[in-house]
């Protein structure tokens, strides 16, 4: 973050017209501390320089920064200078922006004038680096290449590969133009190639495809996300040992998909929040064209409430249901279908645990699940409140109730009555407790030490310790 | 020396290699059943549980054996289709049942990659040395009057119809310029939507020119294609030398892959029909194709 200087001048609190505005409370003289209003002081933008362009162009740079000419207190400039700041910042184009504000001098300068300068640093025109990140209770090694503010109003190409540790490998190409205008939208056209192998269900997938994404904000905290993808998946089996029910899904299929993706997050933080919410819907038709087609709702609700300090309530519901196009003709395959279980979904149970297996005992996915969780998070016992802001802070003690279901196929029509007996029979139950670490503020880490408590015959439960990395956790 | 082991010897000197794999099944412990199979070939054999392994010789044939091959009507290309029948040929020479099941995905599915596969019980098996090696192993041979001179005969003849036969076959349709835009694009395509269907033909092309490049097949030319078959042909028409079958004491899996593929090539209306008008000119296979037809398709088909 950058830093905002203001240089309370003496002479200004000399001058006589924000006498009558601005508190004083007059402390000591040997501390020499005077505590003014801002709200109080009149101010003006007079001019706004920004140094340190060269290739990015001014018609972005002046959308990010007009707002500040409208300021009327210095209060207004500070926030709306910082928001331009952020502004700027979101563009992709500078490494470093540091904010000036001073008193504008000169012929032209009006008496309550300021004068703002950004000092921004750009870009390289290439930069790259590999690094690590995890995600689904996988780590990965990630070489990267990007190209950021490529022809001078923040597009960006790049170039991804990432390795991960359950022989994940993922390539992706990607364009990303920001748009001009008040929702903040962004278009991204990526080619990617992904690779995945799934023990649980005996089958690896290779994606290779087209994604593009529009993604806006209705308002300032809806955020939405349209995208179409279309996508050649190659489904082979991992081993001679996989069940006729996964081979006979192997082969290529091609899947040509709507998606529009709803969010609103309120919270307060990604990893560790102690207020807020987080809703996400995700609706998706597959199906003009390609053989695949399907409808997929799915949503995820979560919400922290602050008990007292650092104790925090978590609950969070999360469902989805897959229902097959009228047609009825096209394919749905395993890649489409929920599952449920892992560390990141229902712990105590084995990654895709629940739910509908073939003979063999590989996991065939569901056409419905919900899952629901319930935590209780607390700092670490006999932490030092001096401690605050050290080690200490990156971890939380948690305990926690999961519950869950999965139904390989539900019938809505079929009678109301009935619906919520029927997401009810055959419930998965678990609790447990353990531990939670942030990992940067990007992913979190947890052990557990599980319980499961109802589950079904079928079902491949993990008493004991689990271990989950993840963004998004149940 | 254990008595047992004694019969199995004996067993051995009779018929040869297959029973001599069939008394290791039955003897011996796990690791050298693995060991055997890998006698017969790697990817042949599908093991799903092992216990069920021990099983393999005393196991009849199941009753719900699954053959499984791409459409007939709109997608099976000439080459496929030959070793698919030459499959249903040898499984009608020994009595055995079997459904066909139809799979657009059936390539992808077999675990060599190549059709036809049975699905018999638990094990998947592939391609019709496999098939035969799995047959063999419940007991069931068509050549177990044969010496093993005549076995390694029919091995090489086997191995020239694949080494030939198949090749031109592969070299028609996918080589030929006017066979492969008029009928293998249309139909290897057919169950693809678009535009995945030419993304497919493409990879697929290319894999088999790959192919045929690594056994020199490529740069011959359709004449150069023709004679190599005529001479399988001659050579294939002077080992039958007027027999009902290849060996006197009936047929076995040499007459169904002859089958098979010579059945194809007359019956596959294509753009050219040189090579059917090859085989034409050998009568007597021609006959041999025409008795396995009667013998055991058209009787099939009346019940």
């Amino acid at each position: 973050m950058g830093t905002v200087h203001a240089k309370a001048d003496e002479k200004l609190t000399e001058v006589p017209h924000f006498a009558h505005k601005h508190t004083f409370r007059e402390l000591p003289e040997k501390e020499q501390i005077k505590e003014i209003d801002l709200e109080g002081i009149q101010a003006r933008v007079d001019k706004i320089n920004v140094d340190g362009l060269a290739r990015t162009k001014n018609d972005i740079v002046e959308d990010c920064i007009k707002d500040l000419f409208k300021a009327t207190d210095f209060q207004d400039v500070l926030l709306k200078a910082h928001r331009a700041r952020v502004k700027l910042d979101e563009l992709g184009c500078f490494k470093n922006i540091s904010v000036f504000i001073d008193t504008s001098k000169g012929p032209k300068s009006t008496p309550d004038g300021l004068e703002v300068t950004f000092n921004v640093r750009e870009h390289k025109r290439i930069t790259g680096g590999v690094s690590t990140q995890v995600g689904n209770n996988e780590g990965a090694l990630l070489v990267g290449m990007r190209v950021p503010n490529l022809f001078g109003r923040g597009e960006r190409v790049q170039v991804e590969y990432s390795y991960g540790s359950k022989k994940t490998t993922n390539f992706n190409v990607a364009f990303i133009k920001p748009i001009r205008g008040r929702h903040r939208s962004a278009f991204t056209t990526s080619i990617f190639q992904q690779h995945s192998e799934w023990p649980p269900s005996s089958y690896k997938l290779v994606e290779r495809g087209v994604l593009l994404d529009y993604g806006f904000h209705s308002t300032s905290l809806l955020k939405h996300n349209l995208q179409w993808e279309g996508n050649i998946r190659d489904l082979t089996v991992l081993s001679r040992s996989a069940s006729f029910d996964v081979r006979e899904q192997s082969g290529l299929t091609l899947k040509s998909a709507l998606k529009h993706i709803l969010s609103v997050d309120l919270r307060d933080d990604i990893i560790f929040p102690s207020t807020g919410a987080l809703f996400k819907l995700t609706s998706e038709v597959a199906g003009l064209g390609g053989d695949v087609g399907f409808l997929k709702n799915e949503f995820f609700i979560q919400s922290n409430y602050s008990l007292m300090e650092d104790v925090v309530v978590q609950a969070s519901l999360s469902a989805g249901y897959l229902s097959p196009l009228s047609s009825g003709h096209k394919k749905i395959g395993a890649a489409d279908a929920f599952y449920l279980g892992g560390p990141l979904s229902l712990r105590g149970f084995r990654p895709r645990g629940c739910g509908p297996r073939s003979s063999d005992g590989d996991s065939l996915g569901a056409r419905c699940f919900w899952s629901a969780g319930l935590h209780l998070f607390a700092p670490l016992p006999f932490r030092k409140s001096s401690s605050k802001g050290g080690l200490a802070d990156l971890f939380r003690t948690h305990i926690f109730v999961n519950a869950g279901n999965v139904l390989a196929d539900l019938d809505l029509a079929g009678g109301d009555k009935d619906l919520l007996e029927t997401l009810l029979t055959n419930l998965r139950l678990s609790y447990g407790l353990g531990i939670a670490l942030r990992l940067g503020n990007m992913a979190r880490l947890e052990v557990n030490y599980c319980f499961p408590h109802s589950y079904d015959k079928n079902d491949k439960t993990q008493p004991g310790v689990q271990f989950g990395i993840g963004v998004q956790f149940l | 020396m254990n008595p047992k082991e004694a019969v199995t010897k004996g067993e051995c000197e009779r018929n040869g290699i297959e029973i001599e794999t069939k008394a290791t099944f039955a003897y011996k412990g796990k690791q050298e059943m693995f060991l055997d199979f890998s006698l017969i070939e790697d990817d042949e054999i599908e093991e799903v549980e092992s216990p069920i392994l021990q099983g393999i010789t005393q196991e009849p044939w199941p009753k719900d054996v699954e053959l499984y091959q791409p459409y007939e009507v709109e997608q099976i290309l000439l080459p496929d289709n030959a070793n698919c029948l030459a499959v249903q040929a040898f499984l009608k020479m020994c009595h055995l049942d079997y459904k066909v099941v139809h799979k657009e995905n059936a390539e992808a599915m077999s675990p060599t990659l190549k059709v036809p596969f049975i699905k018999a019980g638990r094990f998947v098996i592939a391609e019709l040395e496999g098939i035969v090696q799995f047959v063999n192993g419940k007991g069931i041979t068509l050549t177990e009057k044969l010496d093993n001179e005549q076995k390694a005969d029919m091995r090489a003849f086997m191995s020239l119809i694949h080494n030939v036969i198949e090749n031109a076959e592969l070299y028609i349709c996918w080589v030929d310029k006017e066979t492969y835009n008029e009928v293998t694009s249309v139909r290897h395509g057919s169950v693809y939507p678009w535009p995945l269907n030419h993304i497919q033909n493409w990879e697929k092309r290319s894999q088999v020119i790959k192919k045929l490049k690594a056994l020199d097949w490529y740069n011959k030319t359709l004449e150069d294609v023709f004679s190599e078959v005529e001479t399988c042909c001659e050579a294939l028409n002077t080992r039958l030398d007027g027999k009902p079958y290849f060996f006197e004491e009936g047929p076995t899996e040499l007459d169904a892959l002859v089958f098979g593929h010579l059945f194809t090539i007359l019956t596959t209306p294509l753009p050219r029909s040189d090579l059917a008008n090859t085989v034409r000119n050998y009568p007597k296979l021609i006959e041999l194709v025409q008795r396995i037809e009667k013998e055991y398709f058209k009787k099939q088909a009346k019940h």
